[in-house]
């Protein structure tokens, strides 16, 4: 059997307490499987190898269902003595597993635990995007947002466990803004994640969240390369909800997000106020005319 | 009145419209592009508004100053686009019957102008380097 050129490994950080959905993200279900069968099949499926799940610690009530769940899937699966604090633990946590590899893989394919509608299609896409680019970040979009799972180069992992303490992944497609490429993929139920159980409920019906359109300027604008972005929002968001979703949604705003002013139809808006359908958004920078 | 152009400010102009036979006093304000800031060389600005919300609250403090002082006409007028070292940036002109409340108008409508008017400058550095000017954000 001949070496599969490039081999892609696949990271899927399954650690993470999901408070906001009540019960873990990762076993509910879609279609009849758990999300996380679901997700380690398609990125089995797609040509990943191995596919690496940390999954919670084993005294969590979640951690040995989720475990077994990614086992049976054909996942090669961590499970940490305590509960990572943060994301980018469990990652680090897999990079060094890959490294006891004979030898590492080209690029990782990181992938969140609870994407519903990610299929073998189109991580067969995705891989092979990176094969024809394998100096940059691939990244699908749909409308303009990012969605997962994004292909890193394997050099690039390797700069993780170096970001500074207290930033997220984010930090390093921020860092690396210009080695990113994306991929339009149209159709955004394939690439997003899951927020809250409603999520799920709306991709059981069919139901989207709703595109809303927000203008950019300044420095926003510039680290975005575009004046108006689209941005996907639950029914009744508020402006803090529009942070979240633009840090999330457009990695480059994260460093920013907190800090900006949230202008809704012209008028400078707290956190709690809410961003009605129909109201012009925009992120303000802090000011400096005169 | 409020204005936003990518035009020059005739501020000789503006000033003579605030002009009016009550008004003993007229103060202006110009705002103008620096060539150094602590040690650095400027070449150029740029200014960046988002022109519906700045003009809406340009308004805001053009009616906040007539409700605060005995204001006869006021002007409140700035560019955007590239701006050369020297060219003017803001026109602020006030008339009112005596200097003191002409001179504390003008200096509270300028002061307050730079904390909520949605326009940014970004700085072309000598040295080639372009940066945005956002007080309190990481760079």
């Amino acid at each position: 059997m001949t070496p599969t050129p490039h081999p892609i490994a696949a990271i899927v950080p399954a650690a993470g307490e999901s408070r906001r959905m009540g019960r873990p993200k990762p076993l509910l279900e879609f279609e009849g499987r758990p999300l996380i069968a679901r997700v380690v099949s398609a990125l089995l499926e797609g040509g990943a190898r191995p596919v690496v799940v940390v999954s919670p610690p084993g005294d969590s009530p979640e951690g040995p269902p989720i475990a077994r769940a990614a086992a049976e899937a054909g996942a090669a699966v961590l499970t940490p003595k305590t509960r990572p604090a943060e994301m980018r633990d469990s990652v680090e946590m897999a990079i060094e597993e890959l490294k006891q590899l004979d030898s590492p893989p080209a690029a990782v394919a990181l992938a969140p635990a609870d994407g519903p509608g990610l299929d073998g299609a189109l991580v067969v896409r995705l891989l092979n995007a990176w094969r024809e680019n394998p100096e940059r970040i691939v990244i699908p979009t749909a409308g303009g947002r990012r969605g997962h799972p994004v292909v890193i180069p394997w050099r690039f992992m390797n700069e993780i466990p170096s970001l500074p303490a207290g930033v997220g992944i984010n930090a390093l497609m921020a860092e690396r803004a210009e080695d990113i490429i994306e991929i339009d993929v149209a159709d955004e139920a394939r690439i997003a994640d899951l927020d809250t159980p409603e999520d799920l409920q709306r991709l059981r019906t069919g139901e989207g969240r709703q595109a809303r359109t927000v203008r950019l300027f300044a420095v926003a604008r510039e680290r975005v390369g575009r004046s108006e972005i689209t941005v996907e929002l639950p029914e009744g968001a508020t402006v803090a909800d529009l942070r979240a979703a633009l840090a999330e949604q457009f990695p480059p705003l994260a460093p920013i997000a907190a800090r900006v002013m949230i202008a809704v139809d012209s008028e400078y808006a707290d956190d709690a106020a809410v961003a009605p359908p129909g109201a012009s958004l925009a992120v303000i920078p802090p000011v400096s005319g005169g | 009145m409020v204005e936003i152009t990518d035009k020059p400010l005739d501020y000789a102009a503006l000033v003579e419209r605030t002009r009016h036979n009550n008004a003993g006093a007229v103060c202006a304000f110009l705002g103008t592009v620096r060539e150094m800031t602590g040690g650095r060389r400027t070449t150029a600005l740029d200014y960046e508004a988002y022109p519906e919300m700045a003009l809406k609250k340009m308004a805001e403090l053009e009616d906040e100053a007539r409700r605060r002082w005995p204001i006869i006409e006021a002007v409140i007028a700035h560019r955007v686009g590239r701006l050369d070292l020297g060219e003017i940036s803001v026109v602020v002109v006030v008339s009112c019957p005596h200097r003191k409340e002409a001179f504390e108008a003008c200096r509270w409508l300028m002061d307050t102008f730079k904390e909520v008017v949605p326009i940014w400058k970004r700085e072309n550095w000598a040295d080639g380097r372009v940066e945005w000017v956002h007080p309190g954000l990481p760079t």
